[in-house]
């Protein structure tokens, strides 16, 4: 009895260390910035892991040789002074001078030489293979020159090697590895890893020695990153002072922390785009998603602006793309599914279900949304089974083809093309719940066609009749929040990338 | 056998032993306190449809955390809303249903379990009371909270596989006792007396034994049907026991946890409500043991 009677004070003693005060660490008088990250990483070299702190973590330590400036999405030289493409599979680097590493290595050809040939070998385990499996090799013309092969066309080169390609020091690195590298990190970047204590925090340096990088210089002396993954305790440590800086904050939370006065709270759009998926190709057996009158009173059935307005709040849209509207080729010119549970009520009827029917229905992320989603089905007759999984469980039943409905969400990898989401979706992989051959051969056209009026001409073909035949219903784009101390001026970006170089104390 | 100073006889004079159970029962405050809760919330599970204000999966995410009206709220959602804006008293009253449902049907079933191999090992002793001994240290072996977690993660979770899950688990309390007590009961001289008239074997464990261990049984039950709410609000809360949108208090606990610095009440109600459902059964548990067994046996 006594044992039951101490699971329910945990939750008693959980509210109460909740809200009792912290002691207060750092601010900006002692100049350490103190940030909290929710997940874990698996390991801080950014070529071996898939998070979102991942990138955060790249941006900060490592350089690549091409930097896009998030505001007016111009390429400029980093590592590289400039380039230029000597044929359609070869780039040429005239590399910057006088740059080292934080152990003193200088830079040089050989570096990108030795980073590019080793990222782009697949037995070498590179997490996410399309950022570097473009690339074939590289070679050395002198010290400061250098030339990376492509394995094929591929006008997207710059976008990545502004992005996840960042150079690594060949000599550490070939001593290291990756797990060497992932515990005593060397970039060239604007801030030093000075401590790595996996699953407990990672302490920055300012780089004094930084070049003279687009990234700008870092202001902030200081940065301590810890891994907190509940969101309650990250506000708690934010009230007490021991946190300065937060995000990814649920809308509700970020909400109250605003009107509480004390934070600044900024919102910025993201391009995630949240969907439903149904298996209109019927691959888990007889299912009603194979019929285009249950697939659009699915469509009807949705509140789409109600759920914007009230969960996802801040900078999110509506959709009604498979795909996020700024991305080159999501045109929105679609048919639109407006809110009408009747229309959904009548359209299930004329398909046979009068009744409705019960399916299963999955979801992985967002348990908040994919109830309310849920809900909305129940009021149309549609019974859900609902069943909450984990994000690998999940793809890999759906790559069997045994998921008849579940709530997706895409992020795109933040790429501005459409082909990153229709693409990835559509064109028969595991993923595809549609199989459509029209669709497949417009997109086969579009994604490799370098002429942009014909591509756009295709994803237009291809992207009305993936609306018309409502094999998705896209419902809205995500955003996120940051939530930072008074004492912090920051401008996030809407490329959900944590710049801690754009930081400076008030 | 007239003699006046015959116990028998004597006996005859005072209250008879259901009088007396039933005196001692009203003298005891925790009892009495614990069964008028219980009670209560039993009719208020049967009654759930006239009693709920409003539909518990009505959603209205326009009405969102409403606070309750002891917080500034107003009458039409007497206890607020949820995060999706489902009323929260008539989530609560349907709450009800799946706990009480979920803490008597799986103590049904482990106890039906638990008293057939607990009887069988007392009463036949030798080699199945060994066979059940070892299957008690076996079960008593696994914890039960992990067990329970890992059959709920591969199975899915849903109210049925739930109470399954409970009731396979939990008979250990049952066998334990049951074993104990038939063994005391079965030197009795009643059923040796019964043995010796040829009664069957089925005969005397129904008639002679079980009525008089059934007390002890009673308490066994009380205890596991707690125990067995508690692990639905466990499991449900961690997101393994009953799926949204049933409504269950642990459920609703996990659904407000995030907004418990904000608004704590999300987490207080029903954490207050399973805390006093089980703080009342299991006070009708210890009361049903000291009435029962006055002189301190059980």
């Amino acid at each position: 009895m006594n044992k039951r009677l101490l699971d329910r004070s945990a939750l008693l003693a959980l509210t109460l260390a909740a809200t009792t005060a912290l002691p207060a660490f750092a601010d900006k008088a002692s100049g350490t910035l103190n940030v909290a990250f929710t997940k874990e990483l698996e390991n801080v070299d950014s070529y071996f892991n898939s998070s979102r702190e991942g990138v955060v973590l790249q941006r900060a330590v490592w350089d690549g040789l091409i930097y896009r400036d998030p505001e007016t999405n111009e390429y400029v030289g980093n590592l590289a002074e400039s380039w230029e493409w000597v044929d359609d599979t070869t780039l040429e680097f005239k590399l910057r001078e006088g740059v080292t590493f934080h152990n003193g290595e200088a830079f040089n050809a050989d570096d990108v030489v030795y980073t590019v040939n080793f990222v782009a070998k697949e037995e070498n385990g590179v997490k996410t293979q399309r950022n570097v499996n473009w690339m074939d090799s590289a070679e050395k013309v002198d010290d400061y020159t250098v030339r990376i092969k492509l394995k094929q066309k591929f006008p997207a080169a710059i976008e990545f090697l502004s992005g996840p390609v960042s150079m690594y020091p060949n000599e550490y690195y070939a001593e290291a590895g990756p797990s060497g590298m992932g515990l005593k990190p060397v970039g060239t970047g604007p801030y030093k890893v000075v401590d790595v204590v996996p699953g407990q925090h990672f302490v920055l340096e300012a780089n004094e020695n930084y070049h003279d990088s687009p990234k700008g210089q870092p202001e902030i002396e200081k940065i301590d990153i810890r891994t907190i993954p509940d969101v309650n305790t990250q506000m708690a440590e934010l009230f007490s002072g021991s946190l300065d800086l937060i995000w990814q904050v649920p809308a509700d939370q970020a909400e109250k922390l605003g009107e509480m006065g004390q934070f600044t709270v900024a919102n910025e759009s993201t391009m995630r785009v949240g969907y439903l998926q149904m298996d209109s190709a019927g691959r888990s057996g007889d299912t009603p998603f194979t019929d285009p009158l249950v697939r659009k009173a699915v469509n009807y059935a949705i509140n789409r602006q109600e759920l914007v307005d009230a969960l996802l709040q801040g900078s999110s849209k509506v959709v009604y793309t498979p795909c996020f509207p700024s991305q080159f080729g999501c045109i929105q010119d679609v048919t639109e599914y407006e809110y009408d549970p009747e229309k959904a009520k009548e359209l299930l009827a004329e398909a046979g279900y009068p009744d409705g029917f019960s399916t299963e229905f999955y979801a992985y992320r967002d348990r908040q949304y994919a109830e309310a989603i849920a809900s909305y089905l129940n009021a149309v007759g549609i019974d859900t089974d609902f069943k909450m999984l984990q994000y690998s469980a999940l793809r890999e039943l759906n790559m069997d083809g045994e998921v008849p409905l579940s709530f997706q969400t895409w992020g795109s990898y933040s790429i501005n093309d459409a082909s990153a989401m229709v693409s990835q979706f559509f064109k028969h992989g595991s993923l595809d719940s549609t199989r459509d051959e029209e669709v497949l051969e417009w997109l086969n056209v579009a994604d490799s066609s370098t002429d942009p009026d014909e591509r756009i001409e295709y994803y237009t073909k291809a992207i009305q009749k993936i609306a018309e035949e409502a094999y998705w219903a896209p419902m809205f784009t995500y955003n996120t929040n940051y939530v930072f101390s008074q004492d912090v001026s920051y401008t996030p970006t809407a490329d959900e990338v944590l710049r801690f170089v754009d930081m400076s104390w008030n | 056998m007239t003699d006046a100073t015959d116990p028998l006889s004597r006996e005859i004079e005072g209250p008879s032993p259901r009088q007396m159970l039933r005196a001692r029962a009203l003298k005891h405050k925790a009892l009495i306190f614990g069964m008028t809760v219980v009670l209560l919330l039993v009719l208020v599970a049967l009654f759930a449809p006239l009693l709920a204000p409003h539909d518990p999966y009505a959603q209205s995410l326009m009405n969102r955390m409403v606070k309750p009206v002891f917080m500034g709220g107003t009458w039409e959602h007497p206890l607020g809303t949820d995060h999706l804006g489902r009323d929260y008293l008539s989530r609560l009253i349907y709450g009800a249903r799946v706990s009480l449902l979920i803490g008597a049907v799986a103590a049904l079933i482990s106890g039906v379990i638990g008293t057939a191999m607990g009887v069988a090992a007392g009463y036949f002793g030798g080699k199945v009371d060994a066979v059940v001994t070892f299957l008690i240290n076996v079960r008593l072996a696994m914890p039960v909270v992990l067990v329970a977690l890992a059959v709920v993660a591969i199975l899915g979770g849903s109210l049925t596989v739930v109470i399954c899950v409970l009731g396979l688990l939990l008979w250990d309390r049952f066998a334990v006792v049951m074993r104990a007590s038939t063994l005391q009961v079965r030197r009795r001289d009643y059923v040796a007396a019964a043995q010796v008239i040829g009664a069957s074997t089925p005969r005397i464990v129904l008639t002679e034994i079980m009525p008089n261990i059934f007390n002890n049984l009673i308490v066994v039950v009380t205890l596991e049907m707690a125990h067995a709410i508690l692990l639905e609000a466990a499991l449900s809360f961690l997101g393994l026991g009953v799926q949204p949108p049933t409504p269950s208090w642990g459920l609703m606990v996990s659904e407000g946890k995030n907004m418990m610095l904000f608004e704590p009440w999300l987490v207080l109600i029903p954490g207050a409500v399973l805390f006093v459902l089980v703080l009342a059964i299991n006070l009708m548990g210890d009361g049903l043991r000291d009435v029962t067994a006055p002189e301190g046996r059980s």
